[in-house]
C-alpha cells in the first residue's frame, strides 16, 4: 500500500549524482496528453506552458496559423449550428486566434460597465464576421446572449485529503505550517551525508527510532501549536509500536477506513514530497547514500509525519477524526451567467452570428454550442496550441533536413582520412564536432553513448571509493583500477599524502572557524588574511584558478599512471566482490565491437582515432553533476574513453574484432580523451603510449581539436548575455572557462538545455547541418545492420536516455517552481543531499531556472536512419521502447537511407513529410550564421567556400 | 595629497552610495527599466572609487598621526540656542569598520554582477545594496547617537527587504516580517536611549558623551541614568547582533539570496551591534550592571549558539549560527575590555564569513573534492565536549540544540500568541462597539494573491 503511494514521488537520489529521468515516470503508461493532465490534478502543477506563452509564440511566428488549421484538421469536426454555419473545429479555430476574451469572474461586473464590451465590437473581427454581423449593435447581441445563456452551475470542491486541509478550511489554521518545520529539520539531520558537526545520535536506529528518542527528551518544550506532543508520543513509545504499526494508529485515530488508506497516504507524503521521496529513494537503493548507510524507510518517515499531525491536531479538535468537512466554492449564479455570456458574446462576435440569429437558435444547438465552448477549455487549448508549437518545431527541423539531403553531402574526399573522432551523441557535442569538421574537413565524427560500451567500477588514482561508470540501468560487472605505472609508485604516494594533508587541513579550516574555541583563535587572527583568496577569487576567477593549477603541478604532480583491467580468460568472478577484475579479450571484444558496429566506418579507419569522454566542472552550482554524462550515470566519462581506446589498441582485441567484421589496420592507433563541456578543456590519455611514427597524425588532430574548442566555446559564449558578441575565439574560450571557476555563477554552463532532437544515423547526412547544439547525433548505419540487431541496441541505449533528458527539461520548463526546483539563488544545500529554498523548505527536485530558462519544451524527435517498418519493429521488440513511442512521450520519424525521403510516425502510421515552407539557408561558416546572435537559430548548411568541393 | 581633505575625503566616502542610491531611484521613478549593464558598471565605479578614497583617507591618518576626524555638516534644527547638531567622526574604531564595508560590500557586489544576472530582482538587488552601504558608513561615521540611529535604520530595513527578496512565496516574506519585529523591539531600547541621552545629558554627540579620542575616550554620563543608558544600548545592540533575547532571527534572515546573506548576515549588518559597544566602552567599563549583564548575553549565546550550530545540516543556517557563536566571543571580549582583540576579532571575522557565505552554494563540490582527497574517510567529529557528559545528557543536549534551544516555541507560546489572541479579542471588541453584528476577522490570505505561473 505505501509502495503504491509512494510511486508518485520524485525519483531523484541525493544531488551528488543527478541522472535525467521523466518526471512524470509514473505516469508513462498513460498517452502523454492524458498523463500531463492527470498529475497536474494530483500535484497542482501545469500541464503545458501558460496560453499567454503559446500566444507570444503565435504571435512572433513560433507557431503559425497553418499549424493551428492543421493541428485542428487532425481532430474530426462536426456541425454546431445547422447549414455549416459552425463547426466545432470553425470554433476552436476563432478560440485559439484571435481568442475569446478573459475576464476574472472576481472583477466581471466591473469590467463589463467600465470596459467597452457592451459599447464596440472587437477591433480584431474579419471581415466576413463583421458583415454577417450587420446592423447589430453590440448591446443587441450582448442582450441576446445573456437572454439565451442558462446558468451552467459549476461546483469547485477544494479537495480535502488530509486534516490539514480540513482544518484549514474550518478553522484558519494551517497544521503544515506548524508541523513542518519540525519535520523538515529532523528530516534534514537524519539524512545528513557529513555536513553537521555533530550527526544525529541514535540513528542507526532508523528515522522512527531516532526521533521519538530526540523527541522525547525531559524538559523539552515543543513549538506552539505542538503543546502536548510529548503525551502523544509518548503513548507510542509505551506500546513500543514499529512504525508500519504506527501507521496503522494514527489512521485508526484519524478515522481512516481501509478503503481510503491509500489515498490518504499519498495525500501525507506528497505534502512534502522532496523529502519522502528522498527516503523512499534511499530505501529502494541505500547504495545511493553518498557516505552513510542507515536503515533508511519510507514508512518511518511517514509515521513520525503522522504522529506530528496527530500531536497538532489533538490541539485544535477535540476528536482527530473530527477533521472531515464539506467544502466548497460556488461562483454565485449571477456571476456564472455573465462570464458564459460573455464567452458566446465573444464567440459570436468571431464567428459572425449575430443576434436574431441567436435568438431564433433552438434550444439544442444553442446548448451544443455552449457545451463546446465549455469543452474547449484552458487545458484543451493548451493542448492544441502545443501540438501546434511541435509541429512547427518538426517542420523547421524535418524540411531543411530532406533539401539538405537533395543536395550533394558534404563528406571527405580521400584516399584515407586524417583522424577519425569518437564523442558522446550529447547534443553539446554537435557544436565542437561541427567545428572540428569545418577546421580539418579530412577528419570524421562519430557519436556513440558516452559511456563508450564500456560498463565499468572505476576507482581513478585520486578516487576514495569506485563508482559505476554507465547507464545506470546497467549494474558494471567489471572493476577498472587507476594505478601509477612502476617507477611513479613514489611520486604517488608522496602525492595521497600531501592530499590527504591538503584534506586534514581544509576540513579543519572548515569546521574550526565555525566553532566557538577554534573558531575564536582562528578568526581572529588568521581571519583578516582570507581577504586575499576571496578577493582574487571573486574579482578574477581566472587568475585565482591558474594560481591554483600552479600551485598543483608544483607541489602535487601527477604519475603516469595505467589502468588494471587485464584479466586473463580463466580466471572468474571474485565471490567476496561479485565484480570481475579487468575485462578478459572476449568481453573486450565486445565493448569495442559495441561502438564500432554501429558507428558504420566504411571509409575504413584513419591512423589516429581519438576517443573523448566528456563531463562538467563548476562552482556554485550543486546540480554539478546533472551536466556530466548521462550515460555514465551522471559521472565523467574520461575513464570511459581511456579504457576504450586501451582496449581497441590491444592485438588480441584486434584479431576478436575481425570475426565481428571490423577490421582495424595495423596501423591505426586509438587515443583516449576527455571533454569538459563546461570549459572546454581537452585532456588525453596515454600519450606517451602514442608509437613514434603516429605523432605526426596525433599533433594534426591536436592542433584542430584546440582550435575547434575555441570555436565552440566561441559558439556557446553567444547564449550568454554577459559574453560580449564581438569577442574572437579565444576571448569565447576564456570566457567559458572563467564560468566555470566563477563562485558566483549560476550559469556555468547551459547544460542540455535547448535539447530537441536526436538524429540517428550516418555522419555523412547530417555533416555541414548546422543544429545549433540541439540534436543528440547517434552513429548508426543501416547499410552495415541488415539484421536490425544493432538498431535496437542503439535504440534501447538512447531513447531512454536522451527521453528521459528531454522529458525532464520539458516539465521543469513548464512549472519549474513544482516540477522544477525554481530560481537557484535561494537554494541552500542540506546534508549533501539535495538543496532547499531558504533555510527550510521541502527538498526541491528537479532543475533550476537557471538551467532551463532558454529551453523550448518540446518532446525530443527522434530521426532514424532507416526504413519506418525496420525502426517500428526494433522499437515494438522492447516494451519500454513501445511505451515511449505508444504513448507519444517521444516523436518520431525515419529519413530513408537510399532516398533520404522522411517519414513521420503519427500514432504508429507512417505518413510522408510534404511541403517546403521551412527554407534552408546556406552559410560560408558556423560562425557567420550564428555571430552576433542571442536566440534560438534554424537548421542551416554550411559550405565552406575555399573548401574543397565534396561529392560522392 | 593636499587636493582632498579630511574633511571632504569623509564626507564624499558616506555620501557616495546614498547619491548612487538616490540617482539611480530618481531614474528608475522617471520610467528608465533599471538595465543591467548600466547597473553593474554604476556598482563597479562606485567601488573601486570609494576603495582608493577610504586608502587615502586611511594614509593620511596614519602618516600625520590623525587619530580622529570630525566633519561638522551643521544643525539639523535649532531652537533657542539648543540645536541637533550633525556631525560625522572617523576615528580608530569607525575606520577599519568603514573600510571592511566598502571592501566586502564591494566584493559582494562584483559577485552579485553575475550571482543576480537575469534576475527580475537585480535592480532592486542592488539598489537595496547601495542604500544599505550609505546606512552602514553613516551608521559607523555617525558623530551622534541621532546620526547613528538613522544609518541603523536604513540598515534594518534594507536587511529587511532583503530577506523577502523572493516576495512571491510565502516563508521569505513571514520571516522577513518576523525578523522586522525583533528589529523594533531592539531599535525601541536604542530610540528611547536617544531620547534618554538629549533629557538627561543634553545631547546625543559622541563628543560630549564620550569626550576624548576612543579606546581612550572618557563619559560624562552619570547618575542613575548611567546604567539604565548603557543597558538599553546593550539591548540594541543584541537586537543587530541577534543576541541573547534577539538571537531568533539570524537563521531566518537565511531566506534572501546568498549574496545579501553574505553582506548582512557574516559581515557588516551583525557586526554593527558589535560597533556599538565597542563604541560605548568607556561607559560599559563605569558600568558594572551593563558590563555583566554584555557577558551574560554573550556567554549564554555564545554556548547555546555553538550547539544549535554543531547539530545545523544545511550550509546557511549552520553559518548563521556559527556567525552568531562569533559574534557572542565578541561581546565578551568588550565586556572584558579587550578593545584592540574585539576590532580585529570583527573585522577578521566579517572577512571569513563573507567567504564562506559566497562558497555556501559551492559546498557540494567542495566536499566531493575533500572527501577523495581524504582517501574516503574524514575523520570523526563532534565528539570533543558531547564525550564528557553521559548519553542521557548528550541526547538532552542534541535534542535542545535541533529545537533551536526551544527559542521560537517559548516566543511564540509566551509572546506572540497572547499578544495574537490580545489583538483579536481587541478587534472583535472593536466591531461589537462599532457594528452591531459582531464579525470574526477574517485571516485568509486571498486566493488572489497565490503566485501564477
Amino acid at each position: 500500500m505505501l509502495h503504491h503511494a509512494a510511486h508518485l514521488l520524485p525519483a531523484q537520489g541525493p544531488i551528488g549524482v543527478f541522472v535525467h529521468h521523466n518526471t512524470l515516470h509514473a505516469f508513462q503508461h498513460l498517452p502523454f496528453e492524458e498523463a500531463v493532465v492527470k498529475a497536474s490534478e494530483i500535484f497542482g502543477t501545469e500541464p503545458y506552458m501558460s496560453e499567454a506563452a503559446y500566444r507570444r509564440d503565435l504571435a512572433r511566428g513560433r507557431i503559425r496559423e497553418e499549424d493551428l488549421d492543421a493541428i485542428l484538421a487532425s481532430q474530426p469536426d462536426s456541425d454546431i449550428l445547422p447549414d455549416g454555419r459552425l463547426t466545432i473545429n470553425q470554433l476552436r479555430r476563432v478560440m485559439l486566434s484571435p481568442g475569446l476574451r478573459q475576464l476574472d469572474p472576481r472583477s466581471i461586473e466591473w469590467q463589463l460597465e467600465e470596459g467597452d464590451w457592451k459599447r464596440v465590437f472587437r477591433r480584431d473581427l474579419s471581415e466576413a464576421a463583421k458583415k454577417s454581423l450587420g446592423h447589430d449593435t453590440p448591446a443587441q447581441l450582448w442582450d441576446a446572449c445573456f437572454e439565451r445563456v442558462l446558468p451552467h452551475r459549476l461546483k469547485t470542491a477544494s479537495r480535502i485529503a488530509r486534516p490539514r486541509d480540513g482544518i484549514l478550511a474550518t478553522q484558519g489554521v494551517d497544521l503544515d505550517e506548524v508541523v513542518h518545520p519540525l519535520l523538515i529539520r529532523l528530516c534534514s539531520v537524519f539524512l545528513d551525508q557529513g555536513l553537521a558537526y555533530w550527526p544525529m545520535p541514535e540513528r542507526e536506529k532508523g528515522f522512527w527510532g531516532a526521533a521519538l528518542t530526540i523527541l522525547l527528551q525531559p524538559l523539552t518544550i515543543y513549538p506552539r501549536g505542538l503543546e502536548g506532543l510529548g503525551e502523544t508520543l509518548a503513548s507510542f513509545t509505551q506500546r513500543r509500536l514499529t512504525s508500519e504499526e504506527a501507521i496503522l494508529a494514527c489512521m485508526e485515530e484519524f478515522g481512516v477506513a481501509e478503503s481510503e488508506w491509500e489515498s490518504f497516504v499519498e495525500a501525507q507524503l506528497l505534502a512534502l514530497p522532496g523529502w519522502a521521496g528522498m527516503f523512499h529513494r534511499l530505501e529502494a537503493e541505500p547504495g545511493l547514500a553518498p557516505h552513510v548507510h542507515l536503515p533508511y524507510a519510507l514508512a518511518d518517515f511517514l509515521a513520525v509525519r503522522l504522529v506530528l499531525t496527530l500531536g497538532a491536531v489533538k490541539n485544535v479538535l477535540r476528536s482527530p477524526a473530527a477533521w472531515r468537512t464539506e467544502s466548497t466554492n460556488e461562483a454565485t449564479e449571477r456571476t456564472q451567467r455573465l462570464c458564459e455570456t460573455a464567452a458566446l458574446f465573444d464567440a459570436a462576435q468571431l464567428s459572425g452570428v449575430d443576434s436574431a440569429t441567436l435568438r431564433s437558435l433552438s434550444d439544442e444547438a444553442l446548448e451544443k454550442w455552449m457545451s463546446e465552448i465549455r469543452s474547449f477549455d484552458g487545458i484543451e487549448r493548451r493542448r492544441t496550441f502545443h501540438l501546434a508549437y511541435e509541429r512547427r518545431h518538426e517542420r523547421q527541423i524535418l524540411i531543411p533536413l530532406a533539401k539538405h539531403l537533395a543536395l550533394p553531402a558534404a563528406a571527405p574526399q580521400t584516399s584515407r582520412l586524417a583522424a577519425q573522432v569518437f564523442f558522446c551523441i550529447d547534443e553539446r557535442e554537435e557544436s565542437i564536432r561541427r567545428h572540428l569538421e569545418e577546421i580539418d574537413p579530412e577528419i570524421d565524427t562519430f557519436g556513440a553513448a558516452g559511456f563508450f560500451g564500456v560498463a565499468v567500477d572505476y576507482t581513478g588514482m585520486d578516487d576514495a571509493h569506485g563508482a559505476p561508470l554507465c547507464p545506470v540501468v546497467v549494474t558494471p560487472q567489471h572493476e577498472v583500477l587507476e594505478k601509477a605505472v612502476g617507477d611513479q609508485e613514489d611520486l604517488h604516494r608522496r602525492r595521497r599524502a600531501l592530499r590527504r594533508l591538503w584534506a586534514k587541513f581544509f576540513r579543519n579550516g572548515f569546521i574550526s572557524s565555525r566553532t566557538l574555541v577554534r573558531g575564536w583563535i582562528s578568526t581572529a587572527t588568521l581571519g583578516f588574511f582570507s581577504v586575499f583568496p576571496l578577493a582574487l577569487r571573486v574579482l578574477s576567477p581566472l587568475a585565482h584558478a591558474r594560481l591554483i593549477a600552479w600551485l598543483n603541478k608544483a607541489f602535487l604532480p601527477e604519475p603516469r599512471t595505467e589502468l588494471t583491467f587485464e584479466r586473463q580468460d580463466d580466471v572468474g568472478r571474485e565471490a567476496a566482490e561479485g565484480l570481475l577484475r579487468g575485462f578478459a579479450v572476449e568481453e573486450k571484444v565486445n565493448c569495442v565491437a559495441s561502438v564500432l558496429g554501429p558507428a558504420g566506418l566504411h571509409k575504413g579507419m584513419a591512423r589516429i582515432a581519438v576517443v573523448l569522454g566528456h563531463g562538467s566542472t563548476s562552482l556554485n552550482n550543486p546540480h554539478e553533476s546533472a551536466h556530466d554524462c548521462g550515460a555514465c550515470g551522471g559521472r565523467r566519462g574520461g575513464p570511459n574513453a581511456r579504457l576504450f581506446a586501451a582496449m581497441a589498441n590491444h592485438p588480441k582485441v584486434r584479431e576478436g574484432l575481425v570475426s565481428r567484421g571490423i577490421i582495424i589496420p595495423d596501423d591505426t592507433w586509438f587515443v583516449g580523451g576527455y571533454h569538459d563541456t563546461c570549459n572546454d578543456d581537452i585532456e588525453f590519455f596515454d600519450l606517451d603510449a602514442v608509437p613514434e611514427d603516429h605523432l605526426a597524425d596525433l599533433d594534426r588532430v591536436r592542433a584542430s581539436l584546440d582550435e575547434a574548442r575555441a570555436r565552440s566555446a566561441h559558439e556557446r559564449a553567444r547564449r550568454f548575455e554577459a559574453a560580449k558578441p564581438d569577442i574572437d575565439f579565444q576571448r569565447g574560450l576564456l570566457h567559458v572557462q572563467e564560468r566555470a571557476e566563477h563562485l558566483g555563477e549560476p550559469r556555468p554552463e547551459y547544460g542540455h538545455c535547448t535539447n530537441a532532437v536526436c538524429i540517428v544515423g550516418r555522419r555523412e547526412t547530417t555533416r555541414g547541418l548546422f543544429f545549433d547544439r540541439r540534436a543528440f547525433l547517434v552513429s548508426y548505419d543501416a547499410g552495415r545492420d541488415p539484421t536490425n540487431e544493432n538498431l535496437g541496441r542503439v535504440l534501447g541505449a538512447v531513447i531512454p536516455v536522451c527521453g528521459g533528458i528531454n522529458l525532464e527539461y520539458y516539465f521543469s520548463f513548464v512549472d519549474n517552481e513544482r516540477y522544477g526546483c525554481g530560481t537557484k539563488l535561494p537554494h541552500n544545500v542540506t546534508g549533501l543531499v539535495g538543496v532547499m529554498n531558504g533555510y527550510q523548505s521541502d527538498l526541491r527536485t528537479g532543475l533550476p531556472w537557471q538551467m532551463v530558462e532558454i529551453h523550448e519544451p518540446v518532446r525530443i524527435l527522434f530521426v532514424v536512419e532507416t526504413t519506418p517498418e525496420r525502426v517500428l519493429a526494433s522499437i515494438r521488440a522492447n516494451p519500454q521502447l513501445d511505451e515511449f513511442l505508444t504513448n507519444r512521450w517521444i516523436r518520431l520519424a525515419t529519413q530513408d537511407p537510399d532516398t533520404g525521403v522522411i517519414h513521420i510516425c503519427r500514432d504508429g502510421v507512417f505518413e510522408k513529410l510534404e511541403g517546403d515552407e521551412e527554407p534552408l539557408p546556406v552559410a560560408p561558416s558556423s560562425k557567420a550564421w550564428y555571430g552576433g546572435k542571442i536566440e534560438h537559430l534554424p537548421v542551416a548548411r554550411i559550405e565552406q567556400p575555399n573548401a574543397p568541393k565534396l561529392a560522392v | 595629497m593636499e587636493f582632498l581633505t579630511f574633511n571632504q575625503l569623509v564626507q564624499l566616502i558616506v555620501a557616495t552610495p546614498g547619491a548612487v542610491f538616490i540617482g539611480l531611484s530618481v531614474a528608475w521613478l522617471l520610467g528608465w527599466p533599471g538595465k543591467e549593464k548600466v547597473v553593474a558598471r554604476v556598482t563597479a565605479v562606485t567601488y573601486i572609487g570609494l576603495t582608493i578614497l577610504v586608502a587615502m583617507l586611511a594614509w593620511k591618518m596614519i602618516s600625520s598621526g590623525t587619530h580622529m576626524v570630525t566633519v561638522d555638516l551643521g544643525n539639523w534644527f535649532e531652537i533657542a540656542g539648543y540645536g541637533f547638531p550633525l556631525s560625522l567622526m572617523v576615528d580608530r574604531l569607525s575606520l577599519p569598520m568603514v573600510a571592511l564595508t566598502i571592501v566586502l560590500v564591494g566584493l559582494v557586489g562584483s559577485f552579485s554582477i553575475r550571482y543576480l544576472h537575469r534576475d527580475p530582482g537585480y535592480f532592486r538587488f542592488f539598489l537595496l545594496m547601495h542604500l544599505y552601504a550609505f546606512g552602514c558608513l553613516l551608521l559607523f561615521t555617525a558623530g551622534s547617537l541621532d546620526l547613528l540611529i538613522a544609518g541603523w535604520e536604513v540598515v534594518g530595513i534594507t536587511s529587511v527587504l532583503l530577506i523577502a527578496f523572493f516576495q512571491y512565496r510565502k516563508a521569505p516574506v513571514d520571516n522577513a516580517i518576523r525578523v522586522f519585529g525583533t528589529y523594533r523591539i531592539a531599535d525601541i531600547c536604542l530610540l528611547l536611549a536617544v531620547f534618554l541621552a538629549h533629557h538627561w545629558f543634553g545631547s546625543g554627540a559622541w563628543a560630549v558623551l564620550f569626550p576624548g579620542e576612543w579606546p581612550n575616550a572618557t563619559h560624562t554620563i552619570t547618575g542613575p541614568g548611567m546604567t539604565f543608558m548603557a543597558v538599553l544600548l546593550v539591548f540594541a545592540a543584541c537586537g543587530k547582533s541577534s543576541q541573547g533575547p534577539f538571537m531568533g532571527w539570524l537563521p531566518r534572515a537565511m531566506e534572501g539570496p546568498t549574496p545579501s546573506s553574505a553582506i548582512f548576515y557574516g559581515a557588516i549588518s551583525v557586526h554593527a551591534g558589535a560597533y556599538l559597544v565597542l563604541r560605548i566602552e568607556p561607559l560599559l567599563q563605569s558600568s558594572p550592571v551593563a558590563r555583566y549583564l554584555l557577558m551574560f548575553v554573550g556567554l549564554t549565546t555564545a554556548v547555546l549558539a555553538t550547539l544549535i550550530h554543531r547539530t545545523s545540516v544545511d550550509a546557511k543556517t549552520s553559518l548563521a549560527y556559527a556567525s552568531m557563536t562569533q559574534l557572542s566571543v565578541i561581546f565578551i571580549e568588550v565586556s572584558l575590555g579587550w578593545t584592540t582583540l574585539a576590532i580585529l576579532h570583527t573585522v577578521g571575522h566579517a572577512i571569513v564569513r563573507t567567504a564562506q557565505f559566497l562558497r555556501a552554494p559551492s559546498m557540494l563540490h567542495d566536499y566531493h573534492r575533500m572527501h577523495a582527497a581524504a582517501g574516503g574517510h574524514l575523520g570523526k567529529v563532534g565528539e570533543q565536549y558531547e564525550a564528557l557528559v553521559p548519553h542521557r545528557v548528550q541526547l538532552w543536549l542534541y535534542s535542545l540544540g535541533l529545537e533551536r534551544g526551544c527559542y521560537d516555541a517559548l516566543v511564540d507560546r509566551l509572546l506572540l500568541h497572547p499578544l495574537q489572541r490580545l489583538a483579536r479579542q481587541l478587534a472583535v471588541q472593536k466591531n461589537s462597539f462599532t457594528d452591531p453584528t459582531p464579525r470574526q476577522p477574517a485571516g485568509e490570505t486571498p486566493s488572489s494573491l497565490k503566485p501564477h505561473a
